[in-house]
């Protein structure tokens, strides 16, 4: 094996704030070799971002690292920045978390790449866009030579990812390292970019580290995995090690919080399985049969300016024709991949947009032709939660204003006292102090933010919540908390929720039934257990496969036949099948014909084919 | 190096030999027409570029302009003037009468809406063509000869010579009017008389003149061009007088005086000045209406001295009378307590305040209102400081807009008093006397006394000079008698003058046409 | 983008159509009138002024008359300086205040920008400190103190520069105007390039650049110039509209022909189509100054479209 390409030990990185100083990393040491993969687990705060940062001499002004980090060699810490300059770019690159704003949204795909060649290898610019050109090829981006002259906003979150990438093998350096490169995109693009990312490490021989809090991601890329809290590392190994026989009681707690979708692994190995199984949903009581909310072929279309002068303007159909009925106590998931009008359902559902067309009936009245009076006492039985739990609420409100604020539309004659006495036993109930009254939202934790809104949409008793990515944000074991917090409101209040993610094992965890939406259609709605285990759309089929499994075994076997390419516009959308451009069962008939949701066994799904695969 | 250049850039012209006069000329002038102009600014320069029939001296005496001689009637009513044989228009054309009656009756025209058509109000039917009663051509302005025009007026008129050397009095030339209309004056274009013709105007920015070489009298002419910078801001042409860019400055900024009289006092010229600056009362209205005590006593609690001396501090003198001393040989009568000790003064000043029925503890409720300036704020304040120790009076001040005041004091709207001042539009009491009148448009108090009237009148049938004096005395002495207004004080014209400009001299109206100056050749005297 | 011109041209009449009607009532509430003065004019002979500007019209018609002179261009004759139009002294003065206002303007620009960058990239440093100090004096000094304090040392003691006036049209005469009608503006430049230049400093692709091993230099020259520049930009389009319309302090202390006083003088005389005349012109001006600055930040941030 030789000398390790990165040795690096009693990293401490610490920043002055006015609180005195702060240890983000605290005596940390590992060592990396040439084509390994490490594999840095953590949650937000336990310093994983900053070791690296720390590593690349790109630490906030007030940050300051001690100890040693040798690269081939060469020790970085303390270098000066034009020293660095000489191995950032070239034999260390680093790619992002968000490549919309890690790349410059104000400089074309070619300017911004080949502004490292023209630094580093003085090529001239013509030479350098024929190397980014190619790169882009390598990183499997089609039409390579055109995306030079392209902005970033013009590409798709997958695309941008893939330029990333393409920017940080410029140089071929010898050591990569990925921030969470996959956590703001899609599953499926995620396992694109996992897959690439996989391919290119054999291709160019580099050294990897990941960073990420997803264990499902470690699992399939990683060759060995440190597992930092509080800037410290609780236990490093390899994967295998990690994941079958964790030592370390906070390694088990964060396995023991992701939830999974395969039902078919080994129970005996990991006992924090059977945790998840038993925190799953209970079926919900069917004994009445009353709908709550029926929504009938509900569309809604945007129009969108033409592309030229005089062109008419487009209809954009964010919503198109999508019915289903929600029975009290009973939680409807939502899932698809940005842009297939999952968000636009809800507010669509809450009349927070114009409807185009059809139904929406609560307890079978019709929102539609309801007056604004009686449209707002039906509101207060629907309330929305946001999905960023800090830009939905208020900054210059008081948590108590925040929370009684619905009770002012709602029930506006309620004096001070009792809307104090219905805010302390709403917080109690979200499980906050009743002292947080008095409190503004900068002042709690994403995950108390996010309780916040919780009361804030519980205060007015409404019969059904609208989460709309409720935990997105959220680290994943406060994701859980979240979730059994909405389970267990549901269960006493008799709730119904429509739950809104792009976080398929969310999902499965909390709903009843699940609706797979594809470009504002619906493709397959099933119960939980039907859908995931044998789901029948092809579209389905993908998005599970794509979740990235946290157990190194089932990844290993993971064939990389992914789901291709990105979402078409929905403005010009296929033919027929939406579906049908990436299905890889489509048939002429797909093309001609649009599906209908058709019933299979238990499941209603929409494919011509779906008896035939 | 770079600042070498500029300051190689910023050197003054001295490289041709042309004698330049450079003068401050306070506002932009409004027009360079004869009868669209009212301001100062636009009558200096008039003043340089053309002339009237009559013309006066540095020091303001009247003299021979364009008509060389002239006899008036013994009943004053007739005038012939003789025209000089070498008169010319700028381009050389000779001046005739004809050109006089033209812009006679061009002046009174209702059509041509001349702000100083008034100025011929003395001759016959002038008024009713004013008004549009009348053509033009009866103007009773007429042409004898070519050389000789007659005027005849419907009133004998003192001073009726002096208006003739306004510069709203002075030829236009028919032909260029007649081409070009309202826009004939201007550079090009603009035929003039005088001892300077226009040579270039930049509207906010300068007016340019060169020497007339048709000019009867040219050869007295030292200066060969003029120009005349608007500059209304009177720090910035101080500025630029210290940095030799002027010659003359239009005024000196205010509460410089003092500074400067210390630190150029040969440079400063200060000059009494034919204006007066006032209180005026409301007489239309309580508290003053019928009330004469009450607005003496005010008189009297104001201390001019202080006012002059240690509010404002540029040389003006403190007003007592309406008409300011000197006024072409005229003395205005006494008012009597002039030369009290100030405590006698406050005392009478107590004593009527009583009189009129008030007491420290019950005051008239008045304001005293005042354009936004910060020299008239001072002396409101200071006013209002006064009668607040003198007799427990409290006034409020009120500040606006000068148009905006103008328009309620015309409207008789003003609660109480209001700050105003009289400029002499030409050097003859009547000026100041006529205000007061009933019947004038410029009588702001609504001052309205048939003896003072009557007494006018009676000085206008006078013609003995002496006797007229005599009466326009017993005038104004009744008006101050009454107090229709608080005389302040009396204005001093204030300049910067170069050591290297000669002839200067002081002019009660404050007029000083550059052909009267020259430049002193050695030295350079500006500091 | 030409439907997006046309679009905005014809929003822009409505918007100026109130303006002219707001401006045009304004005027004549205002007390007084254009030829009220001291020495209070005969009847006879105000009566002819009114009439030879109609003033003795209904105002209806009034408005009627200067629309439909307006739409031909003819901003009517000055009430004022009366041997000229409004348009006249307009087409006079605008160059005048274009050459001051745009030097001023390209001064402020360069020097606000590099002194903002400075200050961005030295964030809380002395040199931070120091531009920024200048900057806020530069801002807090009032212009008819600081002129006449820069005309004292550079024309009267040094006399490297004249004190005012346009003399030849020579640089000398206008350096110290441009400079005193820019310090303000280099300030505010300098402090809204350094607020946008430190968050832009902050962001994630700033970020990615540093990690690409750029240069400090190269990462503030390509990555992160051009963004830090849009809030400048749009300051800047206002701004240069009313720089380029003059300053009527500036005007006064150097003795500059601009468009300046007249807003001011205008408005205090009375001369009522003089005031219609440069409002309505600083109107147009804002108008078209604003649709440039759209196409700018168009050009200038790829994902505005329009």
């Amino acid at each position: 094996m030789g000398n390790p390409l990165l040795q690096v030990s009693g990293l401490n990185v610490t920043f002055a704030t006015n609180d005195g100083a702060v240890n983000a990393v605290r005596d940390l040491g590992f060592e990396i070799s040439r084509g390994e993969t490490l594999g840095i687990v953590g949650e937000s705060g336990s310093g994983k971002s900053q070791t690296v940062l720390a590593l690349m001499g790109l630490l906030a002004d007030n940050g300051q690292a001690q100890g040693s980090a040798s690269f081939d060699g060469q020790q970085l810490l303390g270098l000066s920045s034009d020293e660095l300059n000489r191995i950032r770019g070239t034999r260390i690159s680093m790619i992002f978390q968000d490549p919309m704003t890690s790349l410059n949204p104000f400089l074309k795909i070619g300017r911004q790449m080949s502004l490292v060649l023209t630094q580093h290898q003085g090529l001239s610019r013509r030479a350098a866009m024929k190397q980014c050109a190619d790169m882009l090829d390598a990183v499997h981006i089609p039409e390579a030579q055109r995306r030079l002259s392209m902005y970033p906003h013009e590409l798709s979150g997958g695309m941008r990812q893939r330029v990333m990438i393409a920017s940080a093998l410029l140089c071929r350096p010898a050591l990569l390292i990925a921030d969470e490169p996959t956590t703001a995109l899609d599953v499926t693009v995620q396992a694109q970019i996992l897959g690439l990312m996989r391919e290119l490490r054999t291709d160019f021989d580099t050294a990897t580290i990941l960073i990420t809090h997803d264990l499902g991601v470690v699992a399939g890329l990683c060759d060995r995995v440190i597992v930092m809290r509080d800037g410290r590392c609780r236990e490093a190994g390899t994967v295998d090690q990690i994941f079958y026989r964790p030592a370390d009681e906070y390694t088990r707690e964060l396995l023991a919080a992701v939830p999974r979708l395969d039902f078919e692994r080994p129970q005996a190995e990991v006992t924090a399985v059977d945790l998840v199984v038993a925190q799953e949903q209970p079926p919900a009581k069917k004994n009445d049969r009353v709908i709550l909310l029926q929504v009938d072929s509900l569309q809604v279309f945007f129009k969108v300016p033409g592309p030229g002068i005089f062109s008419a303007s487009q209809t954009l159909k964010a919503v198109d024709g999508v019915s289903f009925g929600l029975v009290p106590g009973e939680t409807l998931g939502v899932v698809g991949e940005s842009g297939c009008g999952k968000s636009t359902l809800a507010r669509g559902i809450l009349r927070l947009v114009d409807v185009t067309g059809g139904r929406v009936c609560m307890l079978g009245r019709d929102l539609g032709v309801m007056d604004d009076n009686a449209l707002k006492e039906a509101r207060s039985d629907m309330q929305i939660i946001f999905q960023d739990p800090f830009a939905s609420l208020n900054p210059r409100m008081m948590v108590r204003d925040i929370v009684a604020e619905p009770l002012q539309t709602h029930q506006p004659d309620l004096d001070g006292a009792a809307v104090n006495g219905k805010v302390v036993r709403m917080l109690q109930r979200v499980g906050l102090e009743p002292g947080h009254m008095n409190r503004y939202p900068h002042e709690f934790s994403g995950g108390q933010c996010q309780r916040i809104g919780i009361a804030r949409a519980l205060i007015v008793e409404p019969r059904l919540i609208l989460c709309d990515e409720p935990v997105s944000a959220l680290d994943v074991s406060i994701q859980a908390q979240i979730v059994d917090l909405l389970m267990e409101l549901q269960a006493s209040l008799d709730l119904s929720l429509i739950f809104i993610a792009h976080d398929l094992a969310v999902v499965q965890q909390i709903s009843h039934r699940v609706m797979v939406m594809y470009l504002g259609r619906v493709v397959e709605v099933a119960d939980r257990y039907s859908l995931y285990a044998h789901p029948k759309h092809p579209y389905t089929r993908a998005l599970i496969e794509a979740v990235p499994i946290a157990d190194p075994e089932i990844e290993r076997r993971k064939s990389s036949t992914g789901l291709e390419g990105d979402v078409p516009s929905p403005l010009d959308p296929p033919s027929g099948c939406a579906f049908r451009t990436r299905c890889r069962y489509a048939a002429e008939r797909c093309a001609l014909e649009r599906p209908r949701l058709r019933m299979v066994d238990e499941t209603a799904v929409a494919c011509h084919r779906v008896g035939e695969i | 190096m770079l600042l070498s250049v500029l300051a190689a850039c910023g050197t003054p012209d001295s490289t041709d030999h042309t004698s330049r006069l450079l003068r401050g000329n306070g506002a932009e002038p409004e027009s360079l027409d004869p009868h669209a102009v009212r301001s100062e600014a636009a009558g200096n320069i008039l003043r340089d570029i053309g002339e009237g029939l009559v013309s006066f001296t540095a020091d303001g005496r009247i003299v021979a302009g364009v008509a060389e001689s002239w006899t008036i009637s013994p009943d004053g009513l007739e005038y012939e003037f003789l025209l000089r044989p070498d008169a010319r228009w700028s381009n050389g054309d000779p001046i005739t009468a004809d050109d006089f009656v033209y812009s006679f009756r061009r002046l009174a025209d209702p059509g041509t809406a001349a702000f100083y058509a008034s100025l011929l109000g003395a001759i016959v039917n002038a008024e009713a063509i004013t008004r549009g009663e009348m053509p033009p051509e009866r103007l009773a302005v007429t042409v004898l000869d070519d050389g000789r025009l007659h005027i005849r007026l419907k009133q004998a008129t003192a001073y009726f010579l002096q208006l003739l050397s306004f510069p709203s009095t002075y030829p236009v030339h028919r032909d260029s009017v007649e081409r070009y209309g309202t826009d004939f004056a201007r550079p090009g274009r603009l035929l003039s008389n005088g001892a300077y013709r226009l040579q270039e105007r930049v509207v906010g920015s300068h007016v340019k003149l060169t020497r007339n070489p048709f000019y009867w009298n040219d050869a007295q002419t030292r200066i060969d061009e003029v120009i005349f910078y608007a500059l209304p801001d009177n720090m910035a042409e101080l500025l630029r007088f210290r940095a030799g860019e002027l010659d003359i400055t239009s005024a000196i900024p205010a509460g410089s005086f003092a500074r400067l009289n210390r630190d150029m006092p040969a440079l400063l010229r200060v000059a009494p000045y034919l204006a007066t600056y006032y209180l005026g009362f409301n007489l239309h209205r309580e508290p003053f209406a019928g009330n004469r005590s009450l607005r003496r006593a005010l008189s009297l609690a104001i201390d001019r001295e202080v006012i002059t001396q240690r509010v404002l501090g540029n040389g003006e003198q403190p007003a007592y009378s309406w008409t300011p001393p000197g006024i072409n040989g005229y003395l205005p009568p006494p008012v009597g307590y002039e030369q009290w000790p100030p405590g006698q003064r406050l005392a009478e000043a107590r004593r009527l305040y009583r009189e009129a029925g008030y007491g420290p503890e019950n005051g008239p409720e008045m304001e005293l209102r005042f354009n936004t300036s910060e020299a008239h704020q001072r002396i409101a304040v200071a006013v209002q400081a006064m009668w607040k120790e003198a007799l427990g009076l409290e006034v409020t001040l009120v500040q606006e807009e000068f148009r905006v005041m103008l328009q309620k004091i015309r409207g008789g709207q003003v609660n109480g008093l209001f700050r105003s001042s009289w400029i002499a539009d030409y050097d003859d009491p009547l000026t100041f006397a006529e205000v007061l009148a009933s019947d004038s448009a410029t009588n702001m108090t609504g001052y309205n006394n048939p003896e003072y009237d009557s007494l006018l009148e009676k000085a206008a049938q006078e013609h003995n000079a002496t006797k007229r004096y005599a009466l326009l005395e017993k005038a104004e002495a009744l008006a101050m008698e009454d107090v229709p207004l608080i005389p302040v004080y009396h204005y001093v014209s204030k300049h910067l003058v170069a050591s290297r400009v000669g002839g200067w001299q002081d002019h009660a109206l404050d007029y000083h046409m550059s052909k009267d100056l020259f430049l002193i050749p050695e030295g350079d005297g500006r500091q | 983008m030409i439907r997006y011109a046309i679009q905005r041209f014809l929003g822009a009449i409505p918007t100026l159509l109130i303006l002219i009607a707001l401006a045009f009532i304004m005027i004549r509430v205002a007390p007084g009138g254009p030829f009220d003065a001291e020495k209070q004019l005969l009847p006879e002979i105000e009566a002819n002024l009114r009439a030879a500007y109609h003033l003795d019209e209904p105002l209806v018609q009034q408005f009627g008359r200067y629309l439909y002179a307006l739409i031909q261009g003819d901003f009517g004759p000055s009430f004022q300086y009366r041997d000229h139009t409004v348009t006249e002294l307009i087409m006079d003065g605008f160059p005048v205040s274009l050459r001051l206002g745009g030097l001023a303007m390209l001064l402020a620009l360069i020097v606000g920008v590099s002194l903002g960058t400075l200050a961005a990239f030295r964030q809380n440093t002395p040199t931070d400190y120091t531009v920024m100090g200048v900057a806020m004096t530069g801002i807090s000094i009032p212009n008819f103190v600081m002129a006449p304090l820069m005309i004292l040392l550079f024309a009267v003691y040094l006399k490297w520069l004249p004190a005012g006036g346009l003399g030849d049209g020579g640089i000398a005469n206008l350096v110290l105007p441009v400079i005193a009608l820019a310090l303000p503006q280099i300030a505010y430049v300098a402090r809204l390039t350094r607020g946008s230049m430190i968050e832009v400093l902050r962001s994630n692709f700033i970020r990615t650049a540093s990690a690409q091993g750029l240069p400090m230099r190269t990462v503030i020259v390509q990555h992160a110039l051009k963004p830090a520049l849009l809030p400048v930009i749009s300051y800047i389009g206002p701004a240069t509209a009313a720089i380029i319309t003059g300053s009527v302090v500036i005007e006064q202390i150097f003795g500059v022909p601009g468009l300046g006083r007249y807003f001011v003088q205008g408005a205090l005389n009375r001369d009522y189509t003089l005031v219609m005349g440069v409002v309505v012109f600083y109107g147009v001006l804002i108008i078209s100054f604003n649709f440039l600055v759209d196409l700018l930040y168009g050009w200038l941030d790829p994902r505005v479209k329009y």
